[in-house]
């Protein structure tokens, strides 16, 4: 049973900016309180290829992801690890973003792509947000009868976050902008 | 740019077992993020810079990293090597290899 969604959305920031927010999401302490199931990340490696201009992070996301009671309760924790990879492409302006979960594959498993790329109708001014998320519970014969439910929850739950995750995007890309032209004036 | 002028910590519940390298990556964050934006952004992707930070930053991860999922991961893909050591100087070869393009 794998379970996919696609939304996209358009930020009316330059790519430049929303890539430096996006790094930003998870690291700048405002943004703790919105997005609170993010429960810490950290940086394991990061490799630049100085020829083709292309960056690779690979961050590890730990997630608060509390279920139903019968969940917890089955899979014994409600702490969740995933692991980020990021590609970006200074050349070609390109940031792709795939991370799944590493604890809990047992019951469970995520995988979410993000790409952000400039906006084909305004290459400089806007940039588009491509996310696919696919969701596979695994048929666990204690877990087959519900699983339909815990795919639905899972599933509202990731939503949720994702326009969290969105919320927070913007707010950065604001601060930025405000910060880009503050600098400007002083000089 | 100077976003965060200290190093709070959401005084949240949750204490992980990297939490005492929290002002060491927010260094690092910091660092990396201006880089980002004022060097890698602009054309400048000779090198990543923040190396400093990184190295005091790398070094307490490995020795705070505690979770089996994570380690066995790390291992995994060779970004750790089971001794813990914590000498990045090596070149991490296919690190991003999980990366589909």
């Amino acid at each position: 049973m794998v379970r996919a969604y696609t939304q996209e959305h358009v930020y009316k920031h330059p790519w430049e900016r929303v890539t430096s927010a996006s790094w930003r999401k998870f690291s700048d302490p405002e943004n703790k309180r919105t997005l609170s199931h993010i429960l810490e990340v950290d940086t394991l490696n990061r490799k630049l290829d100085p020829l083709s201009g292309k960056l690779y992070t690979t961050r590890a996301v730990t997630v608060h992801a509390p279920g139903p009671w019968f969940i917890r309760k089955i899979v014994g924790q409600d702490i969740c690890h995933c692991v980020e990879s990021t590609v970006v492409d200074a050349r070609t302006r390109s940031m792709q973003l795939t991370s799944r979960n590493i604890s809990l594959q047992k019951f469970v498993e995520v995988e979410e792509k993000i790409r952000y790329d400039p906006h084909p109708d305004n290459p400089n001014g806007w940039t588009i947000c491509r996310q696919e998320t696919s969701i596979r519970i695994k048929p666990l014969s204690a877990l087959a009868s519900m699983a339909e439910k815990v795919e639905h929850r899972c599933a509202e739950k990731f939503l949720q976050n994702s326009a969290k995750g969105r919320e927070v995007m913007e707010r950065i890309c604001k601060y930025l902008e405000a910060e880009s032209s503050g600098i400007a004036n002083q000089l | 740019m100077g976003i965060i002028k200290s190093e709070k910590r959401d005084p949240s519940s949750f204490a992980s077992s990297t939490s005492p390298c929290a002002h060491l990556r927010t260094a690092y964050h910091n660092c990396f993020n201006r880089w980002y934006s004022e060097k890698f952004l602009k054309g400048h992707w000779d090198k990543v810079e923040c190396d400093a930070e990184w190295q005091k930053y790398r070094a307490c991860l490995s020795q705070h990293l505690k979770d089996k999922h994570l380690i066995r991961f790390l291992e995994a893909e060779g970004i750790v090597d089971s001794t813990n050591q914590a000498d990045s100087g090596r070149t991490i070869d296919g690190a991003a290899a999980g990366v589909s393009q």
